[in-house]
């Protein structure tokens, strides 16, 4: 049963990103001139303004960051509250913010290990798969 | 973030430093505005930018001593829209040799006007700020919030505002509660800590008959308050209110033999984020942008954080504040909650702060209304929260993503 979710952005880039997704593969934009990994998705590099990418596989491990739970409504009711996003720095040193999976704010310590999952979703652009990340 | 006039800062030279005053100082009536919004009487009309701007002009304009005719330069600053240059002359009667529109939020309107001066384009300046955010119910948060980085609708929004949404993530307290949440961790801070933040802004409020929110609560009070965005609370989050300021800045030669003590606008600094928001944001406390802008504004006055008697930072979030005040020096890193458990941010202590009630309990003016109670302390007009023996003061705008102090000095009459 797919979660419904508040939308994604579409379009070019962005579109590659969700179909690597949909194989249960976590891949960012890594510049072809300087190397930098780019999220959010980008056109330019965000470091040196090249426009060519690679989809680079990430290794899907992190660390915890920050942790936020939302108690307002900022969504028209399409989560059901309170619900909690992670702040996770990848391996490759990208911040990648997301869903805990499996485990509650109390249970997180600052650079708390976790690793990628995939989760079935919906949005008004149909269905999707999100990298949400569990306890390691 | 679409309808932002962009804005050139001008550099923080020495040049600039204590050339232009600010003589007359004019404001809504926010606590008023507010009431009435939320309780409307028979026949309420909403308040327009055109009424407050006109309402707080008139006000600066008593409150300088000066006569319309005194008045070259104008400038309009609008969050939300408000009119453009010519036809804010006309609705204020003014005919300025130099009129410009000037941005929107307090960071670099002042500036921009101090430098003019020092350049001859005006001798004396009204700058005009409104906003109607509440009556046009501005949400700061949700789907609504888009953006891109390709140039077309939405472009320059930060991503952080829009491309999280699948995960849920939206909103400006969302951005403080990671700020907070990742600080808590770290340095070991709790929740009930970090209430005496909004707590010490409220007691100040206490003693602002034109703050919005003037009651004082407890910490029991505090935690009991529901969770906008855990870890924060929603007396930890600013309001939204609709209201004005005016400010008139003159020559700063001009302005020795004013109606009031002028305030000398001493130095400045700016410093942004290019890259990595969510890092230097939630990890670096913002460090580096307050640490740059600080230390140009500083070495533009002269002047070093010792100096500093009174400080208005821009307090959307409550942990923002303290961002500020480790940012600049005035607490080490981490210890910035603990200064205000202390009460070195109350009336007594190292560096009162807020004294009007902030964003959080006096009004949402964008940083505007930081520079006015910054005005009315170094004049000693503040009333039962006046700053004893004030000399020197700092205003701070900084959002998620940018650093704007100001640096002021109590002229000589």
């Amino acid at each position: 049963m797919a979660e419904k979710r508040p939308p994604r952005t579409l379009g070019p880039g962005h579109d590659q990103f969700w179909e690597w997704c949909s194989k249960s593969e976590l891949r960012l934009q890594k510049c072809a001139s300087c190397g930098g990994i780019n999220w959010p998705v980008r056109q330019t590099c965000e470091f040196c303004g090249h426009a060519e990418f690679a989809w680079e596989a990430m290794s899907g491990r992190g660390k915890v960051v920050s942790w936020c739970s939302f108690h307002q409504d900022y969504y028209g009711g399409v989560m059901p509250r309170p619900y909690d996003c992670i702040l996770v720095e990848l391996d490759e040193g990208v911040l990648f913010l997301s869903n805990p999976q499996g485990f509650a704010i109390e249970d997180i310590t600052l650079g708390m290990d976790v690793a990628v999952q995939f989760m079935a979703c919906e949005d008004g652009g149909g269905s999707f798969k999100l990298p949400v990340f569990a306890r390691v | 973030m679409a309808e932002y006039t962009p804005l050139v800062m001008p550099p923080s030279a020495r040049e600039f430093s204590r050339k232009a005053s600010i003589v007359g100082l004019g404001e809504s009536d926010y606590q008023a505005d507010y009431r009435a919004q939320r309780k409307p009487p028979e026949g309420y009309e909403p308040p327009t930018t055109e009424g407050l701007a006109t309402l707080a002009f008139e006000r600066a304009l008593a409150d300088s001593g000066l006569t319309r005719g005194d008045i070259d330069g104008l400038t309009g600053s609008f969050t939300y829209g408000g009119p453009p240059p010519a036809e804010l002359a006309s609705l204020l009667g003014v005919k300025p040799r130099w009129n410009i529109s000037n941005g929107n939020i307090m960071a670099g309107p002042l500036p921009v006007v101090c430098a003019a001066i020092a350049e001859g384009k005006a001798d004396c300046v009204a700058m005009i700020y409104a906003v109607n955010s509440r009556t046009a119910g501005r949400v700061f948060g949700g789907a609504t919030h888009s953006g891109s980085n390709d140039p077309g609708e939405g472009y320059g929004t930060p991503p952080s505002y829009y491309y999280y949404h699948p995960w849920g993530w939206s909103s400006q307290a969302a951005h403080w509660a990671m700020i907070f949440a990742h600080y808590s961790m770290k340095y070991g801070v709790r929740e009930e800590d970090l209430g005496a933040v909004s707590q010490q802004v409220r007691n100040h409020a206490s003693r602002n008959p034109n703050a919005v929110m003037q009651t004082p609560f407890t910490i029991e009070e505090y935690m009991a308050s529901r969770y906008i965005v855990r870890p924060l609370h929603l007396l930890d989050i600013c309001l939204v209110n609709d209201g004005a300021v005016c400010l008139i800045v003159r020559r700063a030669d001009m302005a020795r033999d004013m109606a009031k003590v002028p305030v000398d606008v001493t130095g400045w600094g700016e410093a942004k984020i290019k890259s990595s928001k969510l890092d230097v944001m939630v990890r670096q406390q913002l460090r580096p942008q307050l640490e740059e802008a600080g230390g140009q504004a500083f070495a533009m006055a002269g002047m070093s954080q010792a100096d500093i008697g009174h400080f208005e930072g821009y307090d959307a979030g409550s942990i923002h504040l303290i961002n500020q005040i480790e940012g600049y020096g005035f607490a080490r890193q981490g210890e910035g909650v603990a200064f205000c458990q202390a009460g070195e941010m109350d009336l007594t202590g190292r560096l009162p702060s807020n004294t009007e009630g902030g964003n959080l309990s006096g009004s949402y003016m964008h940083g505007w209304s930081q520079v006015a109670e910054t005005v009315r302390q170094l004049r000693g007009e503040a009333g039962t929260r006046q700053v004893a023996g004030l000399q020197y003061a700092m205003t701070s705008l900084a959002q998620t993503d940018q650093a704007h102090p100001i640096l002021y000095a109590r002229g000589e009459k």
